[in-house]
């Protein structure tokens, strides 16, 4: 087997120790530098949010799960975080059973960090199976209609963070953070009838769906991926803190350019074994 | 009626709940057995009929405009129980979760009861299933060193194994890709080097190092275009979009059609042709 075939060919378990070690370095070492650059789509999200009226609250409606915690659970922090320095208060919605439980100890660390507290500053609602839209098209109705209690079984009304919340005029804004294709739910029956700004947090594969609507003004801002976490982070102050979304990103820095390197290691060997193989009919005899 | 939908709907503990899980139940039960009296060409009339006035309070509700009912003050009297439908749709949809734990208990019951091929993995899952409701019942509902125990049994079984092992499931992707990538990408084409190019300005436009890369390049002017960031920028708003929105009308037509043949019971084949 000569050096062609060898780049064509490499034993996929080496290739999986290589993934493994170049996604787990910059994991393992946790560099505190955040990205530079922050995309236009960010910004807006950062300054949606930071716009929202203080007697308002926001909805942060996680879809997420394990499965997708590395990428959605950075989004899921960042927005508490702002939120929570905002003063501005929030409800949590988990459309997942296992998210449920994710989501609540996420913002029960954040509060604990920024010393605010549950019931007053926000508000978890527990695991919902939906359908989304029917629960989506009559939050704007009457919020405390669908919504009667919170994850521990009490009351809403008694809660001082949503007891004054009637329908979509007390919702400043909607997060919507999800490995999948549901913020069209949103848009349809909520966001755009009511006009309430919507935040989109997708995993960075669904992110290329969202374009249109960004173009479109449907939505109003969207962290793309953990990427899109570790810019918000930037923009909430946190660049010089070791966080887990800015090791990830530099570990999907380091992943994109394995793969790409990979691609055209396979490539070049394809291309000098084609060249130097014979021709199909052999060469000219007459 | 609103009132008493209301009333019917409204929060409720101790022997009420109780009380109301188990009349629920016994109506349940009775309306499944009136049903299954009945022929199966009047079952099949009726779920059509449901369905038909389930889609029909939609409709009437979404794409009638208030102004246009004869009320004062405007408004649409089909939208005033929209809460209390989104209530009753979410009862509905939970029984999703009831039936998928009844079809999980009936395959690996038959599996663990015939001895079948890997009935040992059928044993774990009722071992798992009860070990985590046991231990998530406990540290809500007990007291004293028992909810203690519970509670640490809990965190292990949650975080320790089901989170984990979800997130390991899903990361295996991560491995498969870099090696479908690596095998089966290759530049046999114009179109193939096309997408090869877009996909590496893509992938590197979205990560902190693309923007490294071409760094040294003006922020502004003719060659601050040539920046990776820009060009994966303007290839996600402009041609991505472009493709998207295409697929997102083709599946927006194809949703209206799918829709109406189900709305009027017109779908046929697999689940809609089967003897109710």
């Amino acid at each position: 087997m000569n050096i062609l075939e060898k780049l064509q060919t490499i034993d996929r378990r080496i290739l999986y120790l290589l993934i493994a070690a170049v996604i787990a370095i910059p994991l393992l070492q946790r560099p505190s530098r955040h990205p530079r650059i922050v995309f236009s789509e960010v910004k807006n999200a950062y300054t949606t949010l930071s716009k929202v009226p203080k007697n308002k609250i926001v909805i942060i409606s996680c879809v997420w799960g394990p499965g997708t915690r590395a990428e959605n659970e950075p989004q899921t922090k960042a927005i508490i975080k702002h939120l929570l320095m905002e003063d501005t208060r929030f409800v949590m919605l988990s459309w997942d059973q296992l998210g449920s439980q994710l989501t609540y100890e996420d913002a029960v660390e954040i509060g604990k960090q920024l010393g605010k507290r549950y019931g007053k500053d926000w508000v978890h609602l527990g695991y919902n199976p939906g359908p989304m839209y029917a629960i989506i098209r009559g939050l704007g109705k009457s919020f405390t209609g669908v919504f009667k209690v919170d994850r521990f079984g009490k009351k809403l009304k008694d809660i001082p963070a949503t007891k004054n919340v009637r329908d979509y005029r007390d919702i400043g804004a909607v997060v919507e953070i999800t490995p999948s294709g549901t913020v069209s739910s949103w848009i349809a029956y909520f966001n755009q009838p009511y006009n309430v700004p919507l935040v989109f947090c997708p995993t960075a594969v669904m992110s290329a769906e969202a374009y249109p609507y960004l173009d479109s003004g449907q939505l109003d801002g969207m962290l793309n991926g953990v990427i899109g976490a570790a810019q918000y982070e930037t923009l909430i102050g946190m660049e010089n803190e070791r966080t887990y979304a800015a090791a990830a990103a530099w570990a999907l820095s380091c992943a994109h350019i394995f793969i790409i390197v990979l691609i055209v290691l396979g490539n070049l060997g394809y291309a000098l074994s084609r060249r130097s193989a014979p021709q199909r009919g052999g060469g000219r005899t007459g | 009626m609103i009132s008493f939908w209301h009333w019917i709907s409204a929060p409720r503990h101790g022997w009420q709940l109780t009380a109301f899980i188990f009349g629920a139940l016994a109506i349940g039960c009775g309306v499944l057995a009136l049903l299954a009296s009945t022929t199966p060409r009047y079952r099949k009339t009726l779920v059509a009929a449901v369905t038909f006035l389930a889609g029909l309070y939609y409709a009437i509700e979404f794409l009638i405009p208030p102004s246009l009912w004869p009320l004062d003050p405007p408004r649409n009297p089909f939208s005033e129980v929209q809460p209390l439908v989104g209530t009753l749709t979410q009862i509905i949809w939970s029984f999703a979760l009831f039936l998928g734990v009844w079809n999980l208990f009936l395959i690996h019951g038959r599996a663990v009861a015939k001895r079948s091929r890997g009935w040992y993995n059928s044993a774990a899952f009722f071992i798992s299933f009860f070990a985590i409701m046991g231990a998530g019942l406990l540290k809500d509902y007990a007291h004293g060193p028992v909810a203690k125990v519970s509670q640490s049994v809990f965190t292990i079984l949650f975080s320790g194994f089901l989170t984990s092992l979800d997130a390991t499931m899903f990361s295996l992707i991560a491995f498969y890709i870099v090696s479908a990538a690596y095998r089966a990408f290759r530049v046999k084409s114009l179109e193939a080097g096309l997408m090869m190019a877009a996909a590496g300005i893509i992938m590197l436009a979205l990560v902190p190092v693309g923007a490294e890369i071409t760094n040294w390049l003006p922020s502004t002017g003719f060659l601050s275009a040539l920046r990776v960031e820009r060009m994966g920028y303007w290839l996600l708003t402009s041609p991505n979009m472009a493709a998207q929105r295409a697929i997102a009308f083709g599946i927006a037509v194809g949703g209206l059609a799918m829709g109406l043949r189900i709305w009027l019971s017109l779908e046929r084949g697999n689940f809609f042709d089967r003897q109710l």
